[in-house]
């Protein structure tokens, strides 16, 4: 979907700041990837180049095999700014309408957008009226208006509340079981290893690393919620780190068939097991490590 | 056609308040234009210089003057205050953004929102010179008037929205070029700038606004006299050229 070859994009008069150095990569379709990295690493300025509002100064950027603004001229694209904003005195119903027009929907298209994301009772606001976390979704609402292969949110939860939150994450998965291709450039790592297939982790305008925020390798280790202490435990999970509480305790085994074996064996104690969760090492911890003492 | 009709009625919608300012500029000169011809118009409507002077002196003779003058530049105050920001301002808040990833043309899209405040212009001038003919003189105005608001529409219109391709200080740089382009043309219809070598002034004559062009124009509205259409058609094509460069400009600008 979008090919980066050698890219390297300088600024400044005499093109001295370097934003991004060197960089290739190819996000494939249907994917959700998100951009990571500390402040002024480029992670803007990839998205501005995968989507031509600007050119590299070398190397080239290919969406959907052909330059960037030719394929969002004929296809379009969903985007969210970073800080977005629209003219403040216009109403949120006619920004709304006006641009699913212009996107090619209707204004239908734009109601649903605003029933979707909890716009309805601001609709007759003026833009310059609404709270940062309203203007967000009246943003991410306006890039949603229409289904578009691409969706590029630059920092979407800025602003927005934990409810918000936690449905921008659902309309991220309907957006992938969809097949839509979704890049999201954020700061917040915990979001972005909710929602993402891969992480472009960005330092000094190069690529640190690609991670795998949903390795295809299974977990070796589980941490397993009982409902109650049960001192049996001890038997099916000898090697089991159990924390003083006495309801938690996590293990490390070859696989999940060990575990189903375990855990089955576990319930046929008597033992009551409300969760069992997949430990994987956390992105935060991650993207540390890779960053080293610049973190 | 219809994303563009839309994204017409939420430009005149950001415009709104720079069109009711330009509608109250343009009611006070009728304001004023009226007070003056009940107080000092003759039988035949003609407001009486000699009455106004009377009443103020110079001060007020001046000022009714000076009226008269900015009444005649109102289309370039209307095209110049409609078109500033007209994409510069669409760049630097991050809106040119917005619009980039839908599935229009930038040009067409500019293209229609020039158009549209253009128009605009034309059409408040059109309102209000005659008016202010009728009000000030008793008679209907020349058909040349419209010519002059379109010369100044169109030289200043264009100009504004090129310069808004570079900075968002679009407006003040295009009267800076415009009154550069009157000096320029006044000192050389009194030959100041004859010993400049020929090739320097032909060259700073095609690059200012065609203001000589615009001054026939003006000149033969003052004297009732036809549209020279010569004149007419040099600055359509100087307004043209300028809407393709902006456009060429547009087209690879990165936002």
């Amino acid at each position: 979907m979008i090919e980066f070859e050698n890219v390297t994009k300088r600024y400044g008069r005499r093109r001295r700041v370097v934003a991004l150095r060197d960089v290739s990569l190819e996000v494939p379709a249907g994917s959700v990837w998100a951009v990571v990295g500390p402040n002024g690493a480029g992670k803007s300025t990839l998205l501005a180049l995968a989507l031509g509002f600007i050119r590299p100064t070398r190397g080239a950027v290919l969406l959907g095999g052909m330059p960037p603004r030719y394929h969002l001229r004929d296809n379009g694209a969903g985007y969210l700014s970073e800080r977005f904003s629209l003219p403040p005195e216009w109403r949120v119903r006619d920004a709304l309408r006006g641009l699913a027009r212009l996107a090619g929907g209707r204004a239908g298209d734009a109601d649903r957008a605003a029933g979707r994301f909890g716009l309805e009772p601001h609709l007759g606001r003026r833009i310059g009226e609404l709270s940062r976390g309203l203007l967000q979704r009246v943003g991410l609402a306006q890039a949603l208006l229409v289904p578009r292969d691409l969706v590029v949110l630059d920092e979407p939860t800025e602003g927005l509340d934990p409810v918000w939150r936690i449905r921008l994450r659902d309309i991220v998965a309907d957006l992938r079981d969809e097949g839509r291709t979704v890049i999201i450039a954020s700061h917040d790592l915990g979001e972005v290893e909710r929602v993402a297939d891969r992480a472009i982790l960005l330092e000094g305008g190069a690529v640190r690393e690609i991670l795998d925020t949903r390795s295809g390798d299974p977990p070796s280790s589980w941490r397993i919620t009982l409902a109650a202490p049960f001192d049996r435990a001890a038997e099916v999970f000898p090697a089991a780190a159990m924390e003083p509480d006495g309801t938690v305790f996590t293990v490390a085994l070859p696989g999940p068939a060990e575990l189903s074996e375990r855990v089955a064996a576990l319930v046929a104690l008597g033992g009551l097991v409300v969760a069992v969760e997949p430990l994987r090492q956390p992105l935060e911890e991650r993207v540390r490590e890779a960053l080293g003492d610049d973190a | 056609m219809r994303g563009i009709a839309s994204f017409l009625r939420l430009t005149l919608r950001s415009r709104a308040r720079r069109v009711a300012g330009l509608i109250a500029f343009g009611l006070l000169f009728l304001a004023a234009g009226a007070t003056a011809r009940i107080f000092t118009g003759d039988e035949h409507g003609h407001i009486e210089m000699d009455q106004i002077f009377a009443l103020g002196g110079t001060t007020l003779v001046s000022a009714l003057l000076l009226m008269g003058w900015l009444v005649g530049r109102f289309p370039l105050i209307a095209a110049v205050v409609l078109m500033a920001g007209i994409f510069s301002d669409d760049r630097a808040r991050g809106h040119a953004r917005i619009y980039a990833v839908l599935p229009h043309s930038p040009v067409v899209l500019y293209g229609a929102r020039f158009l549209l405040l253009a128009s605009l212009a034309f059409l408040m001038s059109a309102l209000l010179l005659p008016m202010f003919d009728i009000i000030v003189l008793g008679v209907l105005p020349h058909a040349t008037v419209f010519a002059l608001i379109g010369g100044q529409v169109i030289v200043f219109g264009t100009l504004t929205a090129l310069l808004s391709t570079f900075t968002r200080a679009d407006a003040w740089a295009a009267l800076f070029v415009g009154v550069t382009g009157i000096v320029w043309d006044g000192l050389r219809r009194v030959e100041l700038v004859a010993a400049l070598p020929p090739a320097f002034r032909q060259a700073v004559s095609v690059v200012l606004p065609p203001q000589g062009a615009l001054a026939r124009i003006e000149t033969a509205f003052a004297s009732l006299q036809p549209v020279p259409w010569d004149a007419v058609l040099y600055v359509s094509l100087y307004g043209a050229l300028l809407l393709v460069i902006a456009g060429a400009i547009l087209a690879r600008r990165e936002i």
